[in-house]
């Protein structure tokens, strides 16, 4: 008795299943029909708002998409003194915390004990872990190469800092409220400071190539368009250029010396190279 | 009609009732004073850093998410499966699952650096992200959660004088099958992506494994449902009525602890693969500093292993101690407390160990010791009231345990 009560309440389940599969089923193609609409609406991440964002970039590149440049940089360990001026030149340019700056300079040694001086701004890895798991696309590549943040965009969620292998973002735990104290003996404020909340990073000041593309200077070559602690380095220690270019001084001194980037095990693929000590690493 | 504990007659509110309420209010209270100075100062208030961005908030929301899988579970178990025994628990797990996921979402509001853009991942979309699939999928759960318990709430008596109120829900109750349906693939998704957000990222050697996210989905599995029983027994206790059948109960231990032992299996062929025979330099280095600086391997082994999986395994599937109202819901709070534990190992485990990229040998940046401050904690315990608030209100107004009503 009890089991002929149950097999009927089976049958009576399984004509509900049956119902809601359909269900399901036409909720799918419902939804396989409305995300094309919804991908290349205005909802869509693709439609290209965060461009407009960014000073300046509507001219120029856009005409030669994907890759046009490729900004890279080349930070010469055998030169570099340690002075730090890159680091006040980069705080004031950008207006930066003194406390969390975006371009580090630290003592180093090789293996053999001799000590040289290491310095590391954004390696604009172009397999960014960091624009992999950002969930609004708040970080993300230019065409350029560049990995920017869209301040206007970032929800603070601190992913991007957690997957980061090289410490190159900082998170505004606060109001920034600090005191800048290499304005303006090491220059002036380029760009606004950002809010309370956002994680922030070394844009190899976009500011400053776009504006420089835009009045027909080279960023590398022309002073107005390279980022500022190239420009203020006192040893040439720092070399910026397009990569893209096969001519350019930075794709020759690549080419021409040994070079290493950082944790390349893990694939980031960086566009910073390091030429090593000349007593090696 | 044995089966209600809907308090329709002895409605007299007792002191206890008071006191407990009072209590509940205190806490909540200290939640609030937390949560208003971390809105207004900012979360420079907490104890987090550059180096360790993600901490003790993070922790509850993944515990919480992970004690809130009982619902998907046996939704899915009943409606899915088609396990009738199992009805008479739902209504109860769906209220757990629910106060498990607001409880995530509120501490999540909190921890980001800006609560005023939390809509964003449904705007703007990374579709590489896991985080942002996390997002989604919670969101739509919670919504699943809320369908599904919406014709619960419309039989509370206040609906009494709205029957079109009830009408529409009654059409909603018949997508509950389809709505568990969905409920148990976004939670399966889900579920495993928080632990593919540890499992995913190659700069941290202890986090960047494959197994991540499966033991992350098979513990929540394994101990949101037992979690979802204790509360059961507990409330027998509170109200003195007997809600649901203990064999059923007994059941769904029987399944929890089953669920513990694969877990503790994977988590074992985790260990050896990872740290025993794949000893790889920078792994050792890891646990080796972890274990230097704080107490990894005694929590690892003595909270996660001992007493999170195995010995709840060993009450859960005897049948002489689930008979046993106080061990199972001692059993239940050893599996909760192991999950918290595991979820704040492998959170503060790999940011504790410092990112080495330096090609010299001598920048290597000091471990950060991190450790929740006052405001920290002060959330928690608001967010802790908040679970008893809407448990007991939910207990106390609504039909939780009656029968389905009948509909043929």
């Amino acid at each position: 008795m009890n089991e002929k009560k149950k097999r009927k309440k089976k049958e009576v389940r399984v004509n509900l299943t049956r119902r809601d599969i359909l269900t399901v089923g036409v909720a799918a193609a419902g939804s396989a029909v409305v995300a094309p609409l919804i991908t290349s609406g205005p909802l869509s991440p693709f439609s290209g708002l965060k461009q407009q964002i960014i000073e300046g970039q509507e001219s120029g590149h856009e005409e030669h998409p994907h890759g046009e440049y490729h900004w890279g940089m080349i930070i010469d360990l055998d030169r570099c003194i340690g002075c730090e001026y890159c680091l006040r030149a980069c705080s004031a340019v950008n207006d930066v915390n003194p406390e969390e700056p975006w371009n580090i300079v630290v003592d180093e040694e090789t293996s053999a004990g001799v000590p040289f001086f290491f310095s590391r701004p954004c390696l604009h890895c172009q397999h960014a872990p960091c624009v992999e798991v950002c969930p609004v696309q708040a970080t993300y590549h230019r065409e350029d190469g560049l990995v920017v943040m869209d301040y206007d965009r970032c929800i603070g969620c601190r992913y991007c800092e957690v997957a980061c292998p090289y410490d190159a973002r900082r998170f505004n735990w606060q109001a920034p409220l600090y005191e800048n104290p290499y304005v303006p003996t090491w220059g002036v404020p380029e760009v606004d400071r950002r809010p309370r909340g956002v994680v922030e990073k070394c844009t190899f000041c976009i500011q400053r190539i776009d504006k420089g593309l835009e009045a027909g200077k080279m960023p590398g070559v022309d002073y107005e368009a390279t980022p500022a602690c190239v420009n203020v380095c006192p040893v040439d220690a720092r070399i910026f250029g397009d990569l893209n270019d096969p001519e350019s001084e930075i794709s020759n001194i690549v080419s021409e010396n040994p070079t290493i980037r950082l944790r390349e095990d893990l694939g980031t693929d960086p566009s910073v190279y390091y030429i090593p000590p000349e007593e090696g690493l | 009609m044995a089966e209600t504990t809907l308090p329709e007659k002895k409605s007299g509110i007792s002191p206890g009732y008071i006191a407990w309420l009072a209590l509940i209010g205190i806490l909540i209270l200290i939640g609030l004073v937390s949560a208003v100075m971390v809105f207004w100062k900012g979360l420079v208030l907490t104890n987090m850093s550059d180096t360790v961005p993600w901490g003790l908030w993070i922790t509850i929301d993944l515990s919480s998410i992970a004690l809130g899988a009982g619902a998907f579970t046996l939704s899915a178990i009943v409606y899915v499966f088609g396990l009738e025994t199992f009805r008479p628990i739902l209504r109860l797990s769906v209220l757990v699952g629910f106060i498990g996921y607001t409880s995530a979402l509120l501490t999540l509001l909190l921890d980001i650096g800006r609560p005023d853009r939390f809509y964003y991942p449904w705007i703007y979309w990374n579709v590489h992200s896991v985080l942002w699939e996390i997002t989604w999928c919670i969101t739509i759960y919670l919504t699943i959660l809320i369908l599904e318990f919406l014709p619960t709430i419309v039989e509370a008596k206040i609906f009494d004088r709205l029957p079109w109120v009830r009408k529409g829900a009654d059409i909603l109750h018949q997508a509950t099958p389809a709505l568990a349906l969905i409920g148990l693939g976004i939670s399966l998704l889900h579920q495993s992506s928080l632990g593919a957000a540890y499992g995913i990222v190659r700069s941290r050697a202890i986090w960047f494994k494959p197994s991540m996210p499966i033991m992350f989905i098979v513990s929540a599995v394994a101990v949101g449902p037992a979690l979802t029983v204790a509360i059961a027994y507990v409330l027998e206790w509170v109200t003195g009525k007997r809600t649901i059948p203990h064999k059923v109960l007994i059941t769904i231990l029987k399944f929890s602890g089953f669920s513990l032992l694969v877990y503790g299996y994977i988590k074992m062929w985790d260990y050896l693969a990872i740290a025993y025979y794949g000893n790889t330099q920078a792994v050792s280095e890891s646990l080796s500093l972890l274990n230097q600086a704080t107490p990894y391997n005694f929590t690892f082994w003595i909270f996660e292993v001992l007493l999170g999986i195995l010995v709840p395994a060993v009450i859960f599937l005897s049948s002489r101690f689930t008979r046993n109202p106080a061990l199972v819901v001692l059993g239940a709070f050893l599996a909760v407390l192991g999950i918290i534990i595991n979820r704040w190992n492998v959170t503060v485990s790999g940011l504790f160990v410092p990112l080495v990229y330096s090609p010299g040998m001598l920048f290597r940046p000091e471990p950060v010791r991190y450790f929740p401050n006052l405001y920290e904690w002060g959330l928690v315990v608001g967010i802790l009231g908040y679970m008893l608030l809407v448990l007991t209100l939910g207990v106390r107004y609504l039909p939780l345990f009656q029968k389905e009503h009948a509909r043929s």
